[in-house]
């Protein structure tokens, strides 16, 4: 029977997988939570958001470091070899990361583009395409400067300390920031609230924030 | 090697455009998040998108937004 990877927690807290009907890999320090999966089954966006539910569900009970979805192991042997290759490493991350939450803040343009890309007309000559490119790319860069502004007041506002926050700018066309930041349980009130004073002074942007969620940016894979 | 093809709804309008909370959830699910597993490869329809020899890539929205448009 293949295993889906769900989460890593602490080999004391293995105990949680019967709860929520996960099978459990432990090893010394560490422990994997899986659920049975047919690796011939097609997955989409019902079994992506699965995903969360089972890793917020461990998350809710115990500290965790969630996985990335996608990790696929052709039995328990398998699961277990890989596990104790990594284990030092996640029980150190456990300790670090598993009591904090994640909470991600995003930025996304009021103003989308008038036009998606691909519903562009050809341009009438040489001269035309070029010179659309370039207001193309100056549009770009001032909304890239902008989106740096942003981040700096966000930062500024959330008052974080620079690990424990990961942020993209213009990661999309129809947003100005991505941001993750991590923080305990009892600072998410605090920070909802700077967030929301934050946003409202940001008039070219909808601002919003999610979470707590496991700590999904910052736990790392190396 | 693990597996796991990802159906085509993935990359669906809704999650993919304006719906800007629940692409940051899936970002997050798809591309970050600890791996244990050595080899992974995602496909959309049968065509796989990314594989990697030792390490696992799985591919966010938009990277499967601008592959799923080739397929």
């Amino acid at each position: 029977m293949s295993l889906l990877l769900r989460a890593i927690v602490a080999a004391e807290d293995a105990g949680v997988a019967a709860d929520l009907g996960l099978f459990s890999v432990s090893g010394t320090r560490a422990a994997a939570l899986a659920s049975a999966w047919d690796t011939a089954r097609a997955a989409g966006e019902a079994e992506l958001l699965d995903h969360h539910r089972i890793v917020q569900a461990v998350f809710e009970r115990v500290p965790c470091l969630p996985a990335r979805f996608g990790s696929a192991f052709a039995d328990e042997e398998a699961l277990r070899l890989r596990l104790a290759l990594r284990e030092v490493d996640l029980a150190a991350q456990l300790v670090r990361l598993g009591h904090r939450c994640e909470l991600a803040i995003t930025c996304a343009w009021r103003e989308q583009e008038a036009l998606p890309r691909a519903t562009i007309v050809p341009a009438r000559s040489g001269r035309a395409y070029l010179e659309r490119g370039l207001t193309q790319m100056r549009v770009e860069r001032a909304r890239e400067r902008r989106a740096e502004a942003i981040v700096a007041r966000l930062l500024s506002e959330l008052a974080i300390e620079p690990a424990f926050i990961r942020h993209r700018i213009c990661p999309r066309p129809a947003v100005a920031v991505s941001m993750s930041v991590l923080v305990t349980r009892d600072e998410i009130e605090e920070m909802s609230s700077r967030v929301e004073r934050l946003g409202a002074q940001l008039g070219d942007v909808t601002t919003v924030m999610q979470g707590p969620w496991a700590p999904y940016t910052f736990a790392v894979s190396e | 090697m693990a597996r796991v093809p990802l159906r085509r709804d993935v990359v669906t309008e809704q999650v993919a455009t304006l719906d800007v909370p629940l692409v940051e959830l899936v970002d997050r699910l798809l591309n970050r998040g600890v791996v244990l597993t050595g080899e992974v490869t995602i496909s959309v329809a049968g065509v796989d998108l990314i594989y990697l020899g030792l390490s696992v890539v799985l591919s966010g929205v938009d990277t499967i937004r601008r592959h799923g448009a080739d397929i």
